[in-house]
């Protein structure tokens, strides 16, 4: 059989009771790495390289600017220099300003840091509990494999974007709570939509890992299960999450925007890189001072840290070599 | 035989826990459909169009309602202040919105599915067979750029310069094939451009990843050992057992682009079904949303079906090793 | 075009204010797409629908009121041919048209007209109004067929206003028998307007066709209305019905957005587009303050209870600022509730001027009042325009050492908050310049202060004994200048008080491709000037094309 790229492909083709189902629906995060050669078949040892280490410069610097943001030499994102509206980039300004004279640059670094916020706590709280819940599957098979991979499939039969945009609908629609509690609920919705995606890759991984022969050798030996999968399983399986980790990072910072569009992303007196295109959006198309970089500054941001989170992502997978297949 | 029953008791299932999961979802959401029909009313105005519109009813009994709907082919109506009705004096048929949405979303996701496999396919091809060149490179690298550009920048940067600064097509709206085809293919030209190019990347790089495998299976080295051209190896040989990855992401995506394509069709103007789905969480239409998750439910069921028996008939052996499994 | 020859730096001048003379010669036949900013999902079954500005602009097409405002402000017996009173003004007599009939072909008679007027008033078996049921139901005694061209309605006091009520706001269309007792009264639309509905497509299109034996011509005797044909189209966007005007994919598009005017302004003076701006009898925008003692279900964590807390807002408020920056300077910073030219208007009520010191001593007074920092939120549209503009006064009153956090609410769940009272400080436009008694529903209180207010839609909870007085002599009073009084002094104590926080009266625009005319219409039938005001739609009976 010809080794298809994928793993959460591969096993389930394998193994799913007829189920061919791909692990995710996020595409983003099938994506197979790029290998720089066809003569290696599998480049285990795909160096960092300029461009690895420019996306982690990048990344760090985000992150810093997004956690330092408080402290930067920066004005107020929320201050309207009244006499900048709508400008271009400046000394003063060097993102220029918005329409009501708001510095596009603090807002772009404060929303880093609502964006950040969001994706990372929602995929760190999708890991937690789908990485759970897949380990489990995966190691236990049977019965509960089979109804938890069941309830993942189900999930999936709903577009994520629906999925997040009903729950936010449920938990954060009530206009008497605060922002912290919005965001806090946008990040529950979020981890739950990413549950059944984290679950199945998760499950996928450690299916193959618990086939091993050094796995069986422990649990003949009557180790016990609990420790098997700590101990033997899940640091193996752990290369997998990190690299899902890392896109799926990049895929929340676009639902986010995507939810903002539709009105129910971060709330607006917080900026978020979502937001600020969501409120831009019209800034690119006036007749009369358009200022294109309202919306053109957060789009780069996000272009250039979903590109990072992809590229490692990518660097990660073929390093440990996530898409080991249980054949 | 036994694959088909599965798949039915699969399907159900799948509907049962879906519906079932988004009607006690809804039943959270706070505030319900009167607050949208009658913003202004009395608490006891209220009472009786809850009353009127079985709103007062326990989730159980509402979900109930719906099913032996459903049982009989209707799909529900919407809520007004008309109070609650079945099919036969519904002045708002479900059915009729998605009888205007469904095929609207189909289109578009048929649309993006063509253009970005049109493109990804061939250069999907032509970058595993020149692995590692210069082009190879530069195409992976583009692709690359394209992933990371959320879809909504690219519909708003197109909507704009395409649409209003040129003036080539109108940035919003939708025209049927019907009336003025032309007309149709211009105004689906911006939204399906911003849908397709994100898996224009995903699929070239999951063409090519698979196809470098293949080119270094035996009956290629044999294919090519027979001296047949690397064109008639690569499209009528490689290709084939190559696309099964690309096959079953693609399936998948038919249904995130039925309902998930709701941020492309808000940035547009299209109501497909994605609006009709956002629009009836907005306005706490119980009833039709119930519907419109039972829908995509059952396409995407029904497309991975598909893909299955697509991935039998791609390659044969994998009819051998399912039978196995 | 004007425009063209208008070189005036400051666009202004490329901008017709609706009212002044078109003399384009009418055409008939044509049709035209017209994009609105929403869509009445909920239907019009007029007694039960709470209608936006969209669905006004539909009753237009396919209704008729009784009566409409004429360019004075009076109201003027319009589908009804003559609107008289008892000496007392609490018998009210209105005689019907002959030969008038609905799009069914029904005719219009005494019966439908009583039948329409106990269904807006709650009366009438099949329907269940609710809005209308708080104007109507506690104040009008009864209506009756006198003969079959005359309905008498009597209510319970003296009601010098009456007339303007058999209009609301363009809500009160009269509808054919056959739709009131439908089970389907929201969509099956039976009108005597001058245009019937062919289909509509909720949230995609409603398209209604000529009328052709409506009953008004124009002053040439030509039948009315000159188009064949009107596509309304929901666009919710204001940037995306701007470019589909100058695209050609509309040929009307409407708007009260000062950025969305800003960009007309310019459209127009380049001669691509006609602007029509109306800022006569127009709603005021304002902040709604929650003021009700806050408690967990009433104005839940408010402090707009306190009086320091709401002068401390209405200091930091820089309305000058904020209608230069948000506003472009396009619409007038508001003084009180009632636009200039609207009975109860003042040149200055008393509001406070913005003064950002007073504001931090009363920040201050606050804390040392009740020992908190003043802190509350600020709700509003999820439209990017109102998002930015929230935004930007949340930084005033951030600026007078004010805490404040912006959110937004869904569009079909903001009154809904507003009538639940959950809120603090909520964007809000109201009061469209009419007679200023069509106030009195949303802000009289029956009950006895201090207590919260009884009224659903007084939606700040505040219960002012001086208000309702004003409300009530201003309702009975037939003397003109009594009421200027009363309601100059309702103003005043809104500026003492101040429940809200006036920002500007609303500008709309109606744009349109430049071969469109006839916005507001002929003169109204008893021959006096059509009303200026677009805060309650415009008529569709005298749009013309002239290509």
């Amino acid at each position: 059989m010809p080794e298809p790229s994928l793993s959460a492909t591969t096993n389930a083709t394998a193994v799913d009771n007829g189920d061919v189902v791909a692990g995710t629906q996020s595409l983003v995060l099938d994506l197979p790495p790029v290998q720089g050669t066809a003569k290696v078949e599998k480049s285990k040892t795909k160096k960092l390289g300029i461009v690895g280490w420019i996306a982690i410069f990048w990344l760090v610097a985000v992150c810093a600017a997004a956690i330092l943001a408080p402290v930067l030499p920066i004005p107020s994102p929320t201050k309207n220099f009244l006499s900048a509206t709508s400008e271009g980039p400046s000394l003063a300004h060097p993102m220029g300003t918005d329409s009501t004279g708001q510095d596009m640059f603090s807002r772009v670094i404060w929303g880093a840091r609502a964006s950040l916020l969001v994706s990372v706590s929602s995929v760190a709280f999708g890991l937690l509990f789908g990485g759970i819940l897949g380990l489990i599957a995966g190691y236990y098979r049977g019965k509960l494999d089979t109804i938890f991979t069941n309830i993942f499939n189900v999930f999936l039969a709903i577009p994520q974007l629906v999925l997040a945009l009903a729950l936010v609908a449920v938990f954060a629609s009530d206009p008497a709570v605060s922002v912290g509690k919005r965001e806090f609920w946008l990040i529950i919705s979020i981890g739950l939509v990413s549950i059944p995606i984290i679950g199945r890759i998760t499950r996928a991984s450690t299916l193959s890992w618990a086939q091993r022969e050094f796995v069986l050798a422990g649990r003949s030996m009557g180790a016990k299960n609990k420790r098997i999968m700590s101990r033997d399983v899940l640091p193996n399986v752990l290369p997998a999450m990190f690299s899902i980790a890392l896109l799926g990072i990049a895929v929340v910072i676009v639902l986010e925007g995507g939810l903002s569009i539709l009105g129910v992303g971060v709330p607006p007196s917080t900026p978020s890189w979502g937001n600020l295109i969501a409120t831009g959006r019209n800034e690119l198309t006036r007749i009369v001072g358009a200022c294109p970089q309202v919306i053109l500054a957060p789009s780069i941001a996000i272009f250039l840290t979903v590109l990072s989170l992809n590229y490692l992502g990518d660097v990660v997978r073929a390093r440990f070599d996530v898409r080991e297949s249980n054949i | 035989m036994r694959a088909v029953l599965v798949r039915v008791v699969q399907l159900f299932v799948v509907l049962l826990v879906v519906t079932i999961f988004t009607s006690f979802l809804i039943d959270a959401v706070p505030g319900d459909v009167t607050y949208t029909l009658a913003p202004v009313a009395t608490p006891a105005q209220r009472e009786a169009l809850r009353h009127d519109l079985h709103l007062d009813r326990s989730p159980v009994e509402r979900y109930g309602e719906w099913v032996s709907g459903l049982a009989h082919g209707d799909l529900g109506c919407y809520y007004g202040t008309s109070g609650y009705s079945t099919a036969s004096s519904c002045p708002d048929k479900v059915a009729d919105r998605v009888k205007d949405a469904l095929p609207i979303s189909l289109e578009l996701m048929f649309y993006a599915q063509l253009l970005s496999l049109l493109i990804a396919i061939p250069f999907g091809v032509l970058t595993a067979y020149r692995a590692g060149t210069m082009f190879d490179k530069t195409v992976n690298t583009t692709a690359f750029a394209l992933l990371a550009i959320p879809n909504f920048v690219l519909g708003l940067v197109l909507a704009y310069y395409v649409g209003t600064k040129l003036g080539w097509v109108d940035p919003t709206g939708y025209v049927d094939f019907g009336k003025d085809p032309v007309g149709h293919f211009q105004q689906l030209a911006l939204p399906v451009i911003s849908l397709a190019a994100g898996q224009v990347a995903i699929y070239m790089r999951l063409l090519r990843t698979d196809m470098i495998a293949t080119l270094q299976e035996d009956f290629v080295t044999m294919a090519r050992a027979k001296g047949l051209s690397p064109a008639r190896i690569l499209w009528r040989h490689a290709l084939r057992p190559s696309s099964l990855t690309l096959l079953t992401v693609a399936g998948l995506n038919v249904g995130a682009l039925i309902g998930g394509a709701v941020v492309i069709e808000n940035i547009f103007v299209i109501h497909g079904m994605g609006f009709l789905i956002a629009d009836a969480i907005a306005r706490r239409q119980y009833v039709a949303l119930q519907s419109y998750v039972a829908i995509l439910a059952l396409g995407y069921v029904l497309v991975n079906f598909l893909v299955d028996i697509l991935y039998a008939i791609l390659d044969p052996r994998i009819r051998h090793a399912r039978a196995i499994a | 075009m004007v425009a063209a020859a208008c070189s005036s730096k400051k666009s202004t001048g490329a901008t017709t204010q609706v009212g002044s003379s078109d003399t384009t010669k009418p055409v008939e036949g044509g049709s035209v797409v017209y994009a609105q900013e929403a869509e009445d999902a909920g239907g019009l079954c007029l007694p039960e629908a709470q209608l936006d500005i969209s669905g006004e602009n539909y009753v237009r097409a396919l209704y008729d009121t009784l009566t409409v405002p004429d360019d004075k402000g009076n109201f003027v017996p319009y589908l009804a041919k003559s609107v008289g009173h008892s000496a007392d003004f609490t018998v009210w007599t209105i005689g019907l048209r002959d030969g008038i009939k609905f799009s069914d072909g029904s005719a219009l008679d005494a019966q439908v007209v009583k039948n329409n007027l106990d269904a807006y008033r709650g009366a009438y078996p099949a329907r269940h109004p609710i809005l209308f049921s708080l104007v109507f139901g506690p104040y009008v005694k009864s209506v009756d067929v006198v003969d079959p061209l005359t309905v008498q309605v009597t209510v319970n006091q003296a009601w010098p206003a009456f007339p303007s009520y058999l209009w609301s706001s363009n809500r009160l269309g009269i509808m054919g028998q056959a739709q009131l007792d439908s089970a389907d009264c929201a969509k099956d639309l039976i009108g005597t307007g001058p245009f019937k509905l062919r289909e509509w497509v909720v949230n995609d299109h409603m398209t209604v066709d000529k009328n052709p034996t409506y009953w008004q011509k124009d002053k040439d005797g030509n039948q009315l209305p000159y188009l064949d044909s009107i596509t309304f189209k929901p666009v919710p966007d204001g940037q995306q019905r701007l470019n589909g005007l100058t695209s050609g994919q509309f040929q009307l598009s409407h708007t009260s957005s000062s950025i969305d005017e800003e960009q007309l302004r310019a459209l127009a003076k380049d001669g691509k587009i006609t602007n029509n701006e109306s800022d006569k009898f127009a709603e005021v925008a304002h902040y709604m303050l929650c003021t009700a003692p806050a408690t967990d279900t009433v104005c839940p964590g408010s402090p707009f209870s306190d009086e320091h807390a709401r002068k401390a807002v209405a200091l930091a408020l820089d309305r000058q600022t904020l209608n230069h920056v948000r506003g472009k300077d396009i619409p007038q910073i508001a003084s009180g509730p009632f636009a200039p030219g609207a009975v109860g208007y003042l040149a200055d009520a008393g509001f406070p001027q913005f003064n950002l010191d007073q504001a931090k001593q009363e920040v201050a007074a606050y804390k040392a009042d009740t020992g908190k920092d003043l802190t509350f939120t600020l709700g509003g549209t999820p439209d990017p325009e109102s998002v930015e503009t929230n935004n930007f006064v949340a930084g005033m009153f951030q600026a007078a050492g004010m805490k404040v956090t912006t959110y937004s609410v869904e569009q079909t769940q903001y009154i809904n908050v507003a009538v639940a009272r959950n809120f603090q400080m909520y964007g809000w436009r109201n009061f469209p310049g009419s007679d200023p008694d069509s106030l009195f529903v949303w802000w009289n209180c029956n009950n006895a202060a201090p207590a919260a207010c009884d009224n659903l839609v007084n939606f700040s909870g505040f219960n002012d004994p001086a208000i309702n007085a004003d409300l009530q002599n201003g309702r009975t009073e037939p003397d003109p200048a009594k009421r200027q009084a009363d309601y100059e002094d309702l103003n005043r104590q809104f500026s003492k008080q101040l429940y809200d926080l006036w920002t500007n009266w609303v500008v709309w625009a109606v744009d349109t491709d430049t071969h469109v005319h006839g916005i507001l219409g002929p003169p109204n039938p008893d021959g006096s000037a059509p009303n200026p005001g677009l805060a309650s739609g415009h008529p569709m009976l005298g749009l013309f094309v002239t290509k």
